[in-house]
């Protein structure tokens, strides 16, 4: 797949609002706070009225990433999105209560790069992805599509919150809510990332110091581990899944 | 009159999650849509639900009529005093 280089990027979680303590952070992981909003005051209050915590904190890390940059595509990715809304629907319709206009019209999956587009009078291609435990490989993928068909920049934004109550048990994996977002450009440099999809068991055993990030906490939450890659500097990332290995890898 | 005045100002605010407004911020003869408030499609749909779940007040379909209804503040006192089933 094309290679492609982060020319900036942020991320919002609890406790964590800027680069650098983010960077302390992903080097070693302690437990965040579970609650946390960001003021998303980039974003006109007649909007941000109507975007919960999930989104503000997904549109916070857009605008941090994006700043002064060119229009670009933008993908938005996260594996459940704002279900809390959707919960909150269905407990309203099976009480036979009315549904909130608002919240409906919000529950889809695209309505927080929806509102990101219409916020900024942003008229390039947006996209918003599900692809379960692989989604930011999705997102990714779906990248390095349009950076091979000659588009300049692609944001990638990957948002979650933990699944809510009664779905919970279902994936227990994300402790907390967070977003992070990538400007990317298309690079042949020596630095540039490659993601590759192949089949069958892992390449050779990890260095002792990739040994050492593979027994983080059991909740680091996945999409956070191609974080820590894209932004350490580190030469791999495998993420296994079933009888695929994504492979994220530095030109050396 | 005054007093349904400032209570549907105070249900506007909240239902609409208007966090920068207090109610003495909203004029009550301004326009709530487009002009003045600023409100939408949504937002209408929104407050028609809130107006139900409050005063028993049912909206009927006809558009023009609804319109007239959600003109301001004070047209909305109005309906709501002349159609409310609860108190």
């Amino acid at each position: 797949m094309m290679g492609f280089s982060v020319q900036r990027w942020a991320a919002w979680a609890p406790g964590l609002v800027n680069p650098a303590s983010w960077e302390t952070w992903l080097a070693k992981p302690h437990a965040l706070p579970a609650e946390g909003t960001p003021a998303l005051a980039a974003m006109p209050a007649m909007m941000r009225r109507r975007v919960d915590r999930l989104g503000r904190i997904a549109l916070q890390a857009s605008y941090d990433a994006h700043v002064d940059a060119p229009e670009a595509p933008v993908l938005f990715a996260s594996r459940y999105g704002d279900l809390g809304r959707s919960v909150e629907l269905l407990t309203q319709l099976a009480r036979s209560e009315p549904l909130s206009p608002t919240s409906f019209s919000l529950s889809v999956h695209n309505a927080i790069g929806a509102l990101y587009s219409i916020a900024r009078g942003d008229t390039s291609a947006y996209g918003a992805i599900a692809a379960g435990e692989e989604t930011v490989e999705a997102a990714f993928t779906e990248a390095c599509g349009l950076l091979s068909d000659g588009v300049p920049r692609v944001m990638v934004v990957v948002y979650d919150e933990p699944v809510p109550s009664p779905w919970e048990h279902f994936s227990p994996g994300v402790a907390f809510p967070h977003a992070w977002a990538c400007l990317l450009s298309a690079s042949t440099g020596a630095d540039a990332i490659h993601l590759d999809c192949a089949a069958g068991p892992p390449d050779a055993p990890f260095s002792e110091q990739e040994q050492e990030q593979e027994q983080d906490p059991a909740d680091l939450p996945a999409d956070l581990r191609v974080l820590r890659f894209l932004v350490s500097g580190a030469s791999r990332w495998e993420h296994v899944m079933g009888n695929r290995r994504w492979r994220w890898a530095r030109d050396a | 009159m005054l007093e349904l005045e400032q209570e549907i100002k105070r249900l506007v605010i909240e239902t609409l999650n208007l966090e920068d407004l207090t109610p003495d911020d909203i004029d009550p003869a301004a326009p709530l849509f487009v002009e003045g408030l600023g409100l939408d499609s949504i937002d209408a749909l929104e407050l028609g639900l809130a107006l139900q779940k409050s005063y028993g007040v049912v909206l009927a379909s006809d558009s023009k009529e609804n319109r007239r209804h959600f003109a301001s503040v004070r047209a909305l006192a109005d309906f709501v005093s002349t159609h409310r089933t609860r108190s």
